[in-house]
């Protein structure tokens, strides 16, 4: 399973020969949280893979032959077969190779999640309007915001730099006079998660 | 909703295996409060079985029907083609959002040539699978998943006022004739005057628009 660590390939590179035989090759990004969907599918089934990591921010010309959109995951086996689109490449994942199935096999079951997961694409992309009620800041905007506001305190936004919509929506949300006020400071939160994690009865009371 | 393209889809599955089911209209301008039990938003289609399971989100529902019920399958058996029909549909995305806007600019008296333009760029996207495959349908030389999830908008084209829009694409028109050719898509095509008369009824916000050309 090589090149998880490997150097991006970008603009001018050579595009990657054939996949080998009995492997699976995954066109993906190191920080990409939809390219580790798929790598998270291919260690959980114990499936023979390479990784080619791609400059996201300078691609490499041969890439849009494999995947048009440009964009990571790709999936491409020895018959030079490509699939993309996370959520695709993880199912043909499930389909195709043996072992644990995922993906339950009753249909109702797997109906189920892909309605789950159409929700939380819904959270994550966003696409129709500012605020996940509409035009303006309301309720759901409050109730959704403390895990992204915890993204924030751990320095992890640039995660959402996939996903432009809910970038700019986290952008809006710490515009809002109640948002900032209550603000998280990222130093006390890292000092209180370090606790917390050791089990530290003071955990909670860190910063007073 | 009789006239709603994302429950047409579901329609079409369930004809096209032969699936033994009721239909239940939702007047989506004045829903039962009982209709917030079945999806959380009151969207169509919903599906829902004798043991209460409700399944929505059109492509999930047509893909548990096809998952559920025996006969003719609707995806491919081979993984790699199942994927490139769901890949497909990713490329048709944009269509069902531009066609409405379309439509209801055409129904306001506004200006739609900049709305047509991506339309029709979309569209010659198809028209270049179409070719790259060299097949009729868009899953191969018969009728399959992805031909069904496609069609309702393209059936809505003309009464739309937008049939100009695959005046570019000829492989995409010749799919169009050849799926009016299918026995499951003919049998569900609705009335080009009852459709007008209630795109007609719809935009003067009447809310008896969803029940035009039922004999009551």
């Amino acid at each position: 399973m090589s090149g998880g660590s490997a150097r991006s390939l970008g603009k001018g590179s050579a595009p990657p020969g054939q996949v080998p035989e009995g492997l699976i090759r995954v066109y993906s990004m190191r920080f990409c949280p939809f390219a580790k969907r798929t790598l998270l599918v291919l260690k959980a089934k114990g499936i023979g893979h390479e990784v080619i990591n791609i400059n996201l921010k300078n691609k490499p010309e041969w890439f849009f032959k494999k995947n048009p959109f440009g964009l990571v995951p790709v999936l491409e086996n020895s018959q030079g077969q490509v699939i993309y689109e996370s959520a695709i490449t993880c199912e043909y994942l499930d389909e195709a190779y043996p072992g644990k199935k995922l993906l339950p096999d009753d249909p109702y079951e797997k109906a189920c999640q892909k309605m789950v997961f159409e929700l939380f694409s819904k959270v994550l992309t966003n696409k129709k309007t500012a605020f996940f009620g509409g035009s303006s800041l309301s309720m759901i905007d409050y109730l959704i915001w403390p895990w992204f506001e915890w993204l924030v305190a751990l320095e992890l936004n640039e995660y959402v730099d996939h996903t432009p919509n809910l970038k700019l929506w986290m952008a809006a949300m710490m515009k809002d006079p109640a948002v900032s006020s209550l603000f998280i400071d990222p130093k006390a939160f890292r000092g209180f998660l370090d606790l917390y994690l050791q089990n530290n009865l003071e955990a909670c009371d860190y910063g007073l | 909703m009789r006239f709603c393209p994302y429950a047409h889809r579901t329609r079409l599955v369930l004809l096209a295996k032969g699936i033994r089911h009721e239909v239940i209209n939702i007047n989506l301008r004045n829903k039962p409060e009982w209709y917030f039990t079945k999806h959380p938003f009151g969207q169509i289609p919903v599906l829902e079985n004798s043991k209460c399971e409700l399944i929505y989100e059109s492509v999930i529902a047509c893909e548990y029907l096809d998952d559920a019920y025996p006969g003719r399958k609707l995806y491919p058996y081979d993984y790699y083609e199942r994927a490139r029909q769901k890949m497909l549909l990713e490329l048709f995305y944009k269509v069902p959002h531009l066609t409405k806007e379309c439509l209801v600019a055409l129904r306001c008296g506004r200006e739609c040539a900049d709305l047509k333009l991506a339309l029709r760029q979309e569209f010659c996207n198809l028209e270049e699978i179409l070719g790259y495959q060299n097949t009729i349908f868009f899953g191969g030389d018969c009728i399959s998943m992805i031909d069904y999830l496609f069609w309702p908008w393209f059936e809505r084209l003309d009464v739309y006022g937008i049939a100009d829009c695959v005046h570019h694409t000829p492989a995409l028109r010749l799919w169009i004739a050849a799926m009016k050719q299918d026995p499951t898509v003919c049998a569900l095509l609705t009335d080009k005057n009852i459709f007008l008369g209630f795109l007609n009824l719809y935009f003067q916000n009447n809310p008896n628009a969803f029940d035009y050309g039922l004999s009551c």
